[in-house]
């Protein structure tokens, strides 16, 4: 179980590779990055997947940036992307940033497995703790998923009658919703005000409802949770 | 007949439609040449009489100028008859050109031998042309075995008769026509007096004469057993009416020529008789044909009443024309050709196998033709009959498929238009996401930026006020630019695009949702909004506790979804669709697909719809 404040104690440097075709974005991360100089080392600014791949062979990061939507088809290259980096190096971590809130991609993302992996919206990274969080987290093969994709599932999901979130507690929903970014229990605890050992038993209770297991691994945890959000309301009542 | 010959159907102005109901009722206007028929007629007559009874020399006067008028009389009515009724036709002018060599022939009553001599020779062209009328009737032309008949009868005069005329000084009695068989006028052309060889010429006319008579008895007869029912039904009266004429006109060649026997005068009085009679046959004929078409004509009207199929129609053509091999072309003004009822280009050439063609159409414009037996070309009247009942009943057919061209024209103009819509909306999408989104996108990373810079000098919480409604904006501008087109549509389509739309339905749903593969633009954009609109109207309409389930799968030629729930439904009533649902059925119906809403109280509600997938556009499915 890793920690962001952990990770950032052993003071690793972080060697990135960053592709984004929009130059503005570009440009914005890259100042988003600066600041970061002591921690983070970018070998790279790649504009299309091709040169992305090629970048990652020659400089061998441990950490990828990369914007869904980029040449040569401007369909889904950054999850093509993270897909063949999983198959050729899995221990490389990938950061995908999207501008859209749309959950479809994040699960996209997870879809081979979700260790290592990030969904953030391009918005936020000029948030300096989430981009950083977000980097650590992939780094070390955690996974997270932007808090606001989370909300408006979350948000969406409440609003239908019957789901099954309704049959949590509030507070039961927002640990779950916490779960779902891939926040740590402690980071959890620390955002909810609440004692490391209520969250412990709120996640018990929520993943017994939802007749979820709990997994250690915090990676395949926040898939689990997030699935759970997006599709499993959906599927479940599928045969109904 | 001429084949090409436009007949002029149904009018479609009241104008024409009176002139035509006017023509119907009262016949066209006589014509000048008519008039002159007629006044020739008339006036012939009477200078027949005036030569008769000015010192006739028949003994029979009376009845000699009796048959005289009343002879012209029918010659002349049946011309006018034949010229009106079938104008094409020449035979009203053959009758026309009888009647006047009958006129002639009363200079036989003359007692001036010139005049007596001219007007017996017309005698016998009356006679010649007679034979000739009723070989060629109904056309106007001797042909084949007929010439054999008209040869007797040529040789009859050119041989028998004609020679006689200049070495006999009574030639004429032996007819009988005038009665003056022992007082008739000197022969003025009598050159040498040769009893001898006139009794050997007075014998090969005989024969002659003989074999004229036997050999039109056996042509009519023959010719009556072989024909065609259109052409007995035209024949008959005539056969009927000509037949004392012709068994008279026989029994004296064979009798009184051939073996001597002179003829008393009640034989005259029955070849008079005769002779007033045959005309009214050809007249007769006409008549019955114009009947039969009239009830052939009333009998496919009753035959078509509702919507017969083009076969059906036809198959009562070939019945009422009696004729296997009919069939009905329809003309293709933009091709220029006909074409059979299953479209096949028909040649129509008028040599073919015996059959020829008759178009019908307005004015001049054709819309179809009656191809049928040449021997049908003798019944002009049934034919227009049939083509007529055949237009009318085609016509209807006609409007009703521009009508339906013009619905598909239409429908072709809304998918157009549809989907030219679904094309822009996806560009603006396009525009929003990589242009303003991306530069608000930037200015947010950069505003952040700035914000952690600001903190220190206390300015950062008015920043973070600005950042709450940059992301504000950032998130109305994002919910905008997936409302206008759903980026995950364009990329990913229907199946995916749905499932997002599930995830943040705000009704309790079950998906069913297959991967279709990739439909055209217009008609994955035509199924999703459908499917959205179903859901909202769920959401709305159903109640708090209904739960939808969405369905979308493929079958070999459509693609299909349904939305359904359990909720409180409502009575579907003609007529009060609401916006929504006008909205789903002309997106769907804009790309030739279907809707179907059903529902009841309390057994809630399902709408499903289906869009074909397998239309002659290629490239429909871009991928599977």
């Amino acid at each position: 179980m890793s920690s962001a404040s952990e990770v950032a104690g052993r003071e690793a440097v972080y060697r990135l590779v960053v592709a984004e075709d929009a130059y503005l974005i570009r440009e914005g991360i890259r100042s988003a990055l600066e600041r970061e100089e002591d921690e983070v080392e970018v070998l790279e600014y790649c504009p299309d997947l091709d040169s992305l791949l090629r970048a990652v062979e020659e400089h061998r990061p441990n950490v990828v940036i990369t914007d869904i939507r980029m040449p040569p088809t401007n369909t889904d290259e950054g999850i093509r992307a993270a897909t063949a980096l999983r198959e050729n190096h899995p221990e490389i971590g990938v950061v995908v940033i999207s501008q859209y809130v749309s959950p479809h991609y994040a699960l996209k993302l997870f879809e081979h497995g979700s260790a290592g992996r990030a969904y953030l919206l391009k918005e936020h990274v000029g948030h300096r703790i989430q981009l950083m969080e977000a980097i650590r987290e992939v780094a070390a093969g955690g996974s997270v998923v932007d808090p606001k994709v989370v909300d408006v599932l979350v948000e969406a999901r409440m609003r239908a009658k019957n789901s099954l979130l309704a049959r949590l507690s509030t507070r039961e929903r927002e640990v779950l919703a916490g779960v779902a970014t891939g926040a740590s229990n402690a980071a959890i605890a620390e955002s909810l005000f609440l004692t490391k050992r209520a969250v412990e038993k709120n996640i018990n209770s929520l993943f017994a409802k939802l007749d979820l297991s709990d997994d250690k691994a915090t990676s395949r945890r926040v898939r689990a949770a997030l699935l759970f959000i997006a599709d499993s309301d959906l599927e479940e009542k599928s045969d109904v | 007949m001429n084949g090409s010959a436009v007949s002029r159907g149904a009018g479609l102005g009241q104008l024409d439609l009176e002139t035509e109901l006017r023509e119907y009722a009262f016949g066209t206007a006589l014509e000048k040449s008519d008039l002159v028929v007629i006044a020739v007629a008339f006036a012939g007559a009477v200078a027949a009489v005036a030569v008769v009874a000015t010192g006739g020399v028949t003994s029979q006067t009376t009845a000699f100028s009796a048959v005289l008028v009343t002879n012209i009389a029918a010659l002349a009515l049946g011309g006018l008859v034949w010229r009106r009724a079938r104008p094409s036709s020449a035979f009203g002018n053959l009758l026309l050109a009888e009647g006047a060599l009958v006129l002639v022939s009363g200079l036989a009553g003359s007692p001036n031998s010139v005049l007596y001599l001219i007007g017996m020779l017309a005698v016998w062209a009356v006679a010649l042309g007679a034979t000739w009328l009723l070989l060629v009737f109904p056309g106007s032309r001797v042909t084949g075995a007929a010439w054999i008949v008209m040869a007797a009868a040529l040789g009859t005069f050119l041989l028998g008769e004609l020679p006689l005329i200049f070495m006999s000084s009574n030639v004429f009695g032996v007819s009988g026509i005038t009665g003056c068989a022992t007082a008739c006028p000197a022969n003025p052309a009598l050159a040498v007096h040769a009893p001898a060889a006139a009794e050997v010429f007075r014998r090969v006319e005989g024969v002659l004469q003989a074999t004229w008579g036997l050999g039109l008895v056996c042509f009519l007869t023959a010719r009556f057993a072989w024909a065609s029912r259109a052409r007995r039904r035209l024949t008959f009266p005539v056969l009927v009416s000509a037949a004392p004429l012709v068994a008279v006109f026989t029994i004296n060649a064979v009798v009184v020529d051939l073996a001597g026997v002179h003829p008393g005068s009640s034989g005259i009085e029955i070849f008079a008789g005769a002779r007033i009679v045959y005309p009214l046959g050809f007249i007769a004929g006409l008549l019955f044909a114009r009947a039969y078409a009239g009830e052939a004509l009333a009998f496919m009207a009753r035959k078509l009443v509702g919507r017969p199929s083009v076969a059906a129609v036809e198959q009562l053509v070939r019945r009422v024309l009696d004729d296997p091999q009919a069939r009905l072309v329809f003309w293709l003004p933009r091709s220029g050709h006909f074409v059979d009822r299953h479209g096949t280009r028909a040649v129509l050439d008028p040599e073919s196998a015996g059959l020829t063609w008759r178009a019908f159409g307005h004015g001049d414009a054709q819309v179809l033709a009656v191809v049928h037996d040449v021997a049908l070309g003798e019944d002009p009247e049934l034919v227009e009959a049939v083509g007529a009942a055949s237009l009318l009943t085609l016509e209807n057919r006609r409007l009703e498929h521009d009508l339906l061209d013009s619905v598909d024209a239409l429908r072709a103009s809304q998918r157009r238009l549809v989907g030219a819509a679904s094309a822009e909306r996806r560009k603006i999408e396009r525009d929003l996401h990589d242009g303003v989104q991306q530069k608000l996108v930037a200015l947010r990373i950069q505003l952040e930026l700035v914000r952690d810079l600001a903190r220190e000098n206390g300015l950062g919480e008015r920043l973070d006020g600005l950042a709450t409604d940059f992301d504000d904006a950032l998130d109305e501008l994002r919910s905008t630019a997936h409302g206008i087109y759903p980026p995950l549509l364009a990329d990913e389509g229907l199946e995916a695009a749905l499932r997002e739309v599930a995830r943040r339905a705000s009704v309790a749903l079950t998906l069913d949702l297959e991967d279709v593969g990739r439909l055209s633009e217009d008609r994955e954009t035509a199924i999703y909004y459908c499917c959205i609109e179903a859901l909202q109207n769920v959401a709305k309409h159903a109640g708090e506790d209904a739960v939808a389930s969405l369905r979308l799968w493929r079958e070999p030629k459509a693609v299909r979804f349904s939305v359904r729930d359990d909720g409180v439904g409502f009575v579907p009533r003609p007529g009060t669709r609401g916006a929504g649902l006008t909205n789903m059925t002309d997106r769907i119906g804009a790309v030739g697909g279907t809707l179907a809403v059903r529902s009841d109280p309390g057994a809630g509600t399902t709408v499903s719809g289906g869009v074909a997938i397998d239309s002659d556009r290629s490239g429909d499915v871009v991928g599977v």
